[in-house]
């Protein structure tokens, strides 16, 4: 490594030997203990460095500046951008876990609705007990009737 | 509960708003003083702060972990600044007040504002990739690789951007550093 290569070197990794490649660091290392110039280099290196540290530091009335963009981010949020292929999982997303005494109910008045229909139960006495006798009229004809084509009794 | 980065933006990802505000009170001091840095300007720097965590918000379903968040955001950050300075002319000076003073010695104080002065319009002066480059570097701690990501380049490219910006920085400076400290 001569000179130039240094002041590169120093330039592209700074003069924290912390910061340099390992492979390169040795050869660094020994060029500045031997040289006054590359010495020199790697001091004013380190001096460019300090300033840009310091320069670099977050400016005290920054905190002013969150707070304003705080404020401003306090509005009604934009609609957010769902790519298409997560539209079905979208779509799809119940949060079943928070509702699901409200499903269960939903399920258990389903199933109330399903076996008073078929029992019917829904609908009056009178005509029940007209449809019950119907029915075992029509039961006992088709039982005890004499068939449609022969006449036949039993 | 999970309080990481990642585990707010996939709670973000479902709408969840006091998750973006968890998350944007965590990121947003380092958000507008990286942007502050970047344009040498407040007003343009809160812009684009803001428009950096609506972006959080509204690309979070989009959002894959495939690196840490605060690469992400800063990424976002650099790319709106760069897309401003590319739009928009470079003119301010104005950085030049905003500059933290380590208040030595009163005597030395107008010696140091006017290296820091020079320091601010030399770094001003710098094309903004240069001027990136350095301010991740020293500002951030990034390291080369870092920037790299943050810049979408090559490490090469992001040691040329340094090596150049400096030698730019110690032409516009003079004997400037030398006298520092």
């Amino acid at each position: 490594m001569n000179r130039e290569q240094l002041q590169t070197f120093l330039d592209s990794h700074g003069a924290d030997p912390a910061r340099w490649p390992e492979s390169e660091r040795a050869k660094a290392e020994r060029l500045i203990a031997s040289e006054a110039d590359a010495r020199a280099m790697f001091e004013e290196t380190k001096l460019l460095d300090a300033m840009l540290a310091r320069h670099t530091q977050i400016t005290q009335d920054n905190d002013d500046a969150v707070a304003r963009v705080t404020r401003r981010l306090a509005s009604p949020l934009p609609r957010q951008k769902v790519p298409f292929w997560r539209w079905p999982t979208v779509l799809l997303d119940w949060e079943f876990s928070p509702a699901w005494p409200r499903v269960a109910a939903l399920a258990c008045c389903a199933a109330l609705g399903f076996f008073i229909g078929i029992a019917g139960l829904d609908r009056p006495f009178d005509r029940l007990d007209q449809s019950a006798t119907l029915m075992s009229r029509d039961l006992g004809s088709v039982v005890f009737g004499p068939q449609a084509l022969t006449g036949a009794g039993p | 509960m999970d309080d990481s980065d990642e585990a707010l933006m996939a709670r973000i990802a479902r709408g969840d708003e006091p998750a973006f505000r968890v998350l944007s009170r965590r990121h947003l001091p380092a958000a507008v003083g990286l942007a502050r840095r970047i344009l040498g300007n407040a007003a343009d720097a809160e812009d684009v702060a803001q428009e950096a965590m609506l972006r959080v918000w509204t690309h979070a379903p989009r959002w894959q972990p495939l690196a840490a968040f605060k690469t992400w955001l800063t990424r976002v950050v650099v790319n709106l600044c760069l897309d401003r300075k590319r739009k928009a002319a470079w003119v301010d000076l104005e950085a030049a007040g905003e500059i933290v003073d380590p208040t030595p010695g009163a005597g030395e104080k107008a010696e140091s504002d006017e290296r820091e002065r020079l320091l601010a319009a030399a770094i001003a002066d710098l094309p903004a990739r240069q001027r990136t480059a350095i301010i991740l570097t020293y500002s951030e701690g990034m390291s080369n690789a870092q920037v790299a990501d943050v810049l979408d380049t090559s490490v090469s490219a992001v040691e040329t951007l340094l090596v150049r910006g400096k030698q730019n920085l110690r032409r516009a400076l003079g004997g400037v550093i030398g006298k520092d400290e």
